[in-house]
């Protein structure tokens, strides 16, 4: 059983940031920067918790956020999916919000020679992008395979290309290739590829199925609902291959794809 | 102003605590605040051995409050004294042992593990768990049965011993005055209440267990209305706690009667919330002049000072 060994203690902080610009992508989607004169030492893979200063007792909770960019100006994607998220997207400059990180591993190191593939659903791409932004600068340019419902729902659909090779789905064919984005991803898999995964636990779970009878290194990053991001509320458990739980916030969100028990595609919660 | 409060036999340097399973074990708020400025931290229920909880969905919220079915995974009595207890004890932290069984020789055995390791302050007893299948809320639910634990939990330690109130308890007083009989040294009140949750969009339950207990800012006015007739009966100290989020939340319980307060949901939402309510209420005394003690149960007609 994995309980969130803390020693040594990740350096996390909680800081009142203000937004310092909302760029809306359509009604659902949205990035949220925010000004940290300090910077944020946060890394592709790692995430926060977001909640407005102001929010009261409603919404109670911090949501935890990809990290999109870090430093002086970081920035997180959001969905809007619930009260906190509706909350989020009618945010104004200036608005003061707490921000706890930065929270969970990184995406591993790629492996030399290696090509990352990463595969991207929705709001999953958040994370991804960010992972390749990091790599551009060592020259390494992924292949990426993006999907969602239609075409409203790639967001930063534009930057992932500057940045990959990218191939597109749509399950309604409106944008790219009709179908599932895993629809793709078998002629990639080769030994020379590494996959990174991020996006509805479903397609996370189909891209783990693939890739474990070929041998591929699959990590996925995982969403669940938490309440804290450090390791104390155990409200994020994952189920574990050999038995018992990872918890998304400590063990990851970057995690081997293959010490995932997928069961039917609920290993993380079953919110695909 | 003197912050110092008294529970039984135990001092504690201010009457803030942190809630069990909402502060984990003490050390990972470390990097946030110095643990070790508050009155204690109740521990993440401790059993005998370690489990590993159930199945996810565990926690959902819900309006000012959130419902969890952790089912408390923990990492067992024997990990937490060999490779927790003796940090927080180098950092001067002190420590309630929050402890869960579903048997009562199996409490009494936690009380001897504990009792031989240096560094706990006081054993609170949770008998009011609402998540597990065996042993939480129905020993809560039973005066002669609580009332048995403690006794048994006494026999074999010198440590002060609290025992955590169910809300769910037909009679609470009676539950709580039957503690008081058989030795307890404080009352701690109150638990979660079960609640629910479904998505309608999905039509399913949230939680996996179906049920959570609900914590939060939701739940503060019928913790305070318990604590409030808790004080009223009995001579041992009763410990408030139930959506404390903030200085004035925490006055609240102190002016019912409550000898001490724990924060627990406020610090997922902040996670130097007690920091916090230990610095009002300290500015609070300072600005009326009047010390913890004096605070206590000032809100009562009955017991003006």
């Amino acid at each position: 059983m994995s309980h969130p060994d803390l020693t040594p203690l990740a350096p996390r902080r909680q800081i009142t940031a203000n937004l310092a610009r909302r760029d809306s992508m359509g009604p659902a989607y949205h990035v949220l920067t925010f000004d940290v004169p300090e910077g944020v030492d946060a890394r592709p893979g790692q995430f926060t918790m977001v909640r407005g200063a102001e929010w009261g007792d409603a919404p109670l909770l911090p949501r935890p956020m990809s990290y999109l960019s870090g430093g002086r100006r970081p920035s997180i994607l959001i969905k809007v999916v619930g009260d906190g998220t509706t909350r989020m997207a009618r945010a104004v400059p200036g608005e003061p919000f707490h921000l706890l990180g930065p929270l969970g591993n990184t995406w591993p190191e790629v492996t030399e020679g290696k090509r990352p593939v990463l595969v991207a659903g929705g709001v999953g791409v958040a994370p991804l992008l960010y992972l390749a932004r990091s790599l551009a600068p060592h020259g390494v340019r992924p292949i990426a395979l993006y999907g969602g419902r239609s075409e409203r729902d790639l967001p930063m659909h534009e930057e992932l290309a500057e940045v990959c090779d990218l191939h597109v789905t749509t399950e309604d064919g409106s944008r790219g290739e009709r179908g599932r984005v895993t629809q793709l991803l078998p002629d990639l898999l080769s030994g020379d590829v590494e996959v990174f995964t991020c996006g509805p636990d479903r397609m996370m779970a189909a891209v783990a199925a693939l890739c474990a009878p070929r041998e591929v290194r699959c990590i996925a990053s995982l969403e669940t609902p938490m309440a804290c991001g450090y390791g104390v509320c155990l409200g994020c458990p994952v189920k574990r291959a050999e038995g018992g739980y990872l918890y998304a916030c400590m063990d990851g969100p970057c995690i081997d794809a293959a010490s995932i028990d997928w069961g039917d595609g609920a290993a993380a919660g079953g919110a695909a | 102003m003197n912050q110092e409060v008294t529970l039984g036999g135990l001092t504690l340097k201010n009457p803030v605590l942190t809630a069990s399973g909402t502060f984990g074990y003490g050390l990972e708020y470390d990097s946030f605040f110095d643990v070790a400025e508050l009155g204690g931290i109740c521990t993440k229920g401790l059993s005998l051995a370690p489990r590993h909880g159930n199945p996810p969905e565990r926690i959902c919220e819900t309006p000012a409050g959130m419902l969890n079915a952790i089912g408390l995974a923990n990492v067992g009595v024997e990990y937490f004294c060999e490779h927790k207890l003796p940090t927080l004890r180098e950092r001067g932290v002190t420590v309630v042992a929050n402890i869960f069984a579903s048997s009562v020789e199996d409490f009494v055995k936690i009380t001897e593990r504990l009792e031989r390791s240096p560094g706990v302050a006081a054993i609170e007893l949770n008998v009011s768990c609402p998540n597990v299948s065996q042993g939480g809320i129905e020993f809560g639910r039973d005066p002669a049965l609580c009332a048995q634990v403690t006794a048994a939990c006494k026999a074999v330690t010198q440590l002060p011993i609290w025992v955590k109130m169910s809300p769910e308890a037909g009679d609470i007083v009676a539950v709580a005055k039957a503690c008081e009989e058989a030795g307890a040294d404080a009352v701690t009140a109150i638990n979660t209440i079960r609640g629910m949750s479904i998505d309608p969009s999905t039509g399913r339950v949230r939680l996996a267990n179906r049920t959570g207990g609900l914590s939060g800012p939701a739940l503060r006015p019928i913790a305070l209305r318990i604590v409030w007739d808790l004080v009223g009966a009995l001579r041992i100290p009763v410990i408030g706690i139930g959506g404390v989020f903030s200085a004035e939340d925490a006055l609240q319980f102190l002016l019912a009667g409550a000898s001490a307060v724990q924060v627990g949901t406020a610090s997922f939402s902040d996670p130097t919330a007690a920091s916090k309510v230990r610095q009002g209420i300290a500015a609070y005394c300072a600005a009326h002049q009047l010390t913890v003690s004096e605070l206590i149960g000032r809100g009562r007609p009955d017991s003006r000072r």
